[in-house]
Formats: C-alpha cells, structure tokens, sequence
C-alpha cells in the first residue's frame, strides 16, 4: 500500500476533522491531539476506529493510544508521575512518539501532550510499511 | 391485505401515531430528568449580568465516574469539563432572561483545548465571557484553570427555548424544570 507520508498525513488529517469537529488547517503535524484539537477519552476510540478504516488496518487496543494500561497500573503512575517503570513501559508502547520534552519531567498531567498529530502519523507509516 | 374496513386502518393509523409522540414525549421527559441530574458547578463566585461569570467546582474521589476514569488515575472526564462551562454560560443566560426558557441546550462547541488533567481534592474555577445573548440562543468563550493552570478552554454557543414552543401540552414540563432551576438558582449563588 505504498503512501507517500504526506499522503498518510491527508488522511490522518481528514480523520481528525471527521473525529474531532475541527477545521482542517488546525490539524497541523505539531497539533497535540487533546491541548489543540480538543480530543478525550470518547474521541480517542472514534479515532483508531476512522483510522482502521482509512486505512484497512487493525490497531489492537492500546497500541495506538496506551491510555488505560499506563493510567490504570499503579507500578507505572506514582504521586502524578510516571515512575521509572512506567516511563520505560510508555517509551517501549510508544515508539512512533517523541519523549524529548516528557522525559525530563514525566509529570502525568502531561501525558496527554505526547499524542500529536505527528505520532499518529508515524504510527500509520509504520504499519503500512511492515504490512 | 388487511380485514379491517377502511375506517378501522385509519383509526389504528391515528392510534399509532398517538402512541409514538406519547413515547416520544416520555423519552423527552426521561432525557431530560437525566440531564437535570448533572451538576458540574458547585458555586457562582460573581455575576456581571448578560456579561461575566465566574464558578468553582470541587472535584471529590466520591464521584461515581472517577471509578473507571481511570481506575489508578482518577480525573474529570472532559466532556464534563465542558459541561462546567456550558452550566456556568447557562446561568448567565437564566439571570439575564429572567428564566424565561426551561431548557438550555448546547447547539455548538470549537476550539475546545483539554490542556491538563483535574484530580479529586483539585478546585477548577470556570471563567465565561458572554459575546452574545438573543432571546433563543448565545455565544461564549470561557476557560476552566485550577491552581494557576489552564485545565480546559472553549467557545461554544447554547440555543434556549420551551417545550411549549413545539407542543402545548407540555407547559407544565416547562413550568416545573424552570420552578427546579429557580431553586438550584438559590443554592449556587448562596
């Protein structure tokens, strides 16, 4: 299925504006998912379902957006950070993600900041290229 | 092919059509029982009528969505995040109408920015500006922060109106959602 990456983001960016009710030109690479387009929980399975079907693959639960499993482990979240464990675990789920800025203060109320529109799209690249 | 004469076919046409708005209604009332059953402000800080308001919420570990919200994580859910705001806009609509509309809805939201998390023991303070209130529907732009920091940001419009506007029938609905508003009125602004 060899997409170009800027074909992948058109229909990354599409999916955000269906998803999330946004204009267009707000889904920019950079545009964090929840701090700029407004998505929570709800909207975090409306999106890996859109994407399944934008681009006939399956997202198992979690690979995407590992939410619950970080948020619901206490051995990874202690006193609204992630412990070393926790980190580990995230960067190890995560890998189409950048840590740069979260790593050095991996303070939970953050978390969200990690999902951007360019972690989606690397994620989709991924997969298609190993598909 | 029906053995009911002509009449009897239009008789159990207009008894169906009977029944569905008597469900259609009854589901209106259940729907708005459900809604009249959130409360997501706790108090009303300050009023500048047709202009400003500023409320709090508390967030406390008893409330029951917190449960799976997440189970080693509890936080506000952000549709209820917004609900804050929308509650907070709605009052202000009420003080400057003078109730005159039983039921303010959300007709639309943008630009919503969920910028961190609210944990139980936390206070978030709703900020809503009015840019306009017409006699049917409104505009905001407001903002949720707690401790300094910004939770939730929005602008979103509401449209109000009465049940008896559609049906005639349901005035007393009106008259007793308005009646309960007037006294939850009374418990937010202390």
């Amino acid at each position: 299925m060899a997409m170009s990456r800027n074909e992948i983001f058109q229909e990354v960016q599409e999916v955000m504006v269906d998803a999330l009710g946004v204009d267009d030109d707000e889904v920019t690479t950079g545009a964090k998912l929840m701090g700029d387009l407004g998505a929570e929980s709800i909207d975090f399975l409306d999106i890996v379902f859109r994407l399944e079907k934008a681009f006939g693959i399956k997202i198992p639960r979690e690979e995407l957006f590992p939410v619950e499993s970080m948020m619901s482990n206490p051995d990874f979240v202690d006193n609204g950070k992630l412990t070393e464990k926790g980190l580990a675990e995230l960067k190890k789920a995560m890998p189409h993600t950048d840590f740069a800025g979260f790593e050095n203060d991996p303070d939970i109320n953050k978390l969200g900041d990690l999902f951007t529109v360019n972690s989606v799209v690397n994620y989709i690249e991924t997969k298609l290229n190993a598909a | 092919m029906s053995i009911l004469p002509d009449s009897g076919i239009k008789f159990k046409k207009y008894q169906k059509q009977k029944n569905e708005k008597r469900l259609v209604k009854q589901s209106s009332i259940a729907k708005i029982a459900a809604i009249m059953r959130f409360i997501l402000i706790d108090r009303i800080f300050s009023l500048e009528p047709s202009s400003r308001i500023k409320t709090v919420k508390s967030l406390s570990l008893a409330e029951e969505y917190l449960a799976d919200h997440f189970p080693a994580f509890p936080v506000l859910p952000g549709v209820l995040l917004l609900e804050g705001l929308i509650e907070s806009a709605s009052w202000l609509v009420r003080d400057a109408e003078n109730f005159a509309h039983s039921m303010l809805l959300l007709e639309q939201a943008r630009n919503v920015k969920y910028k961190s998390f609210l944990a139980p023991g936390s206070q978030i303070e709703y900020t809503v500006d009015a840019k306009t209130i017409e006699e049917n529907v409104s505009s905001f732009t407001g903002f949720g922060a707690s401790d300094g920091e910004r939770i939730v940001e929005a602008k979103f419009g509401l449209r109000h109106f009465n049940l008896a506007d559609e049906d005639s029938t349901m005035a007393a609905v009106d008259a007793e959602i308005i009646e309960n508003m007037k006294k939850r009125w009374k418990l937010l602004k202390n």
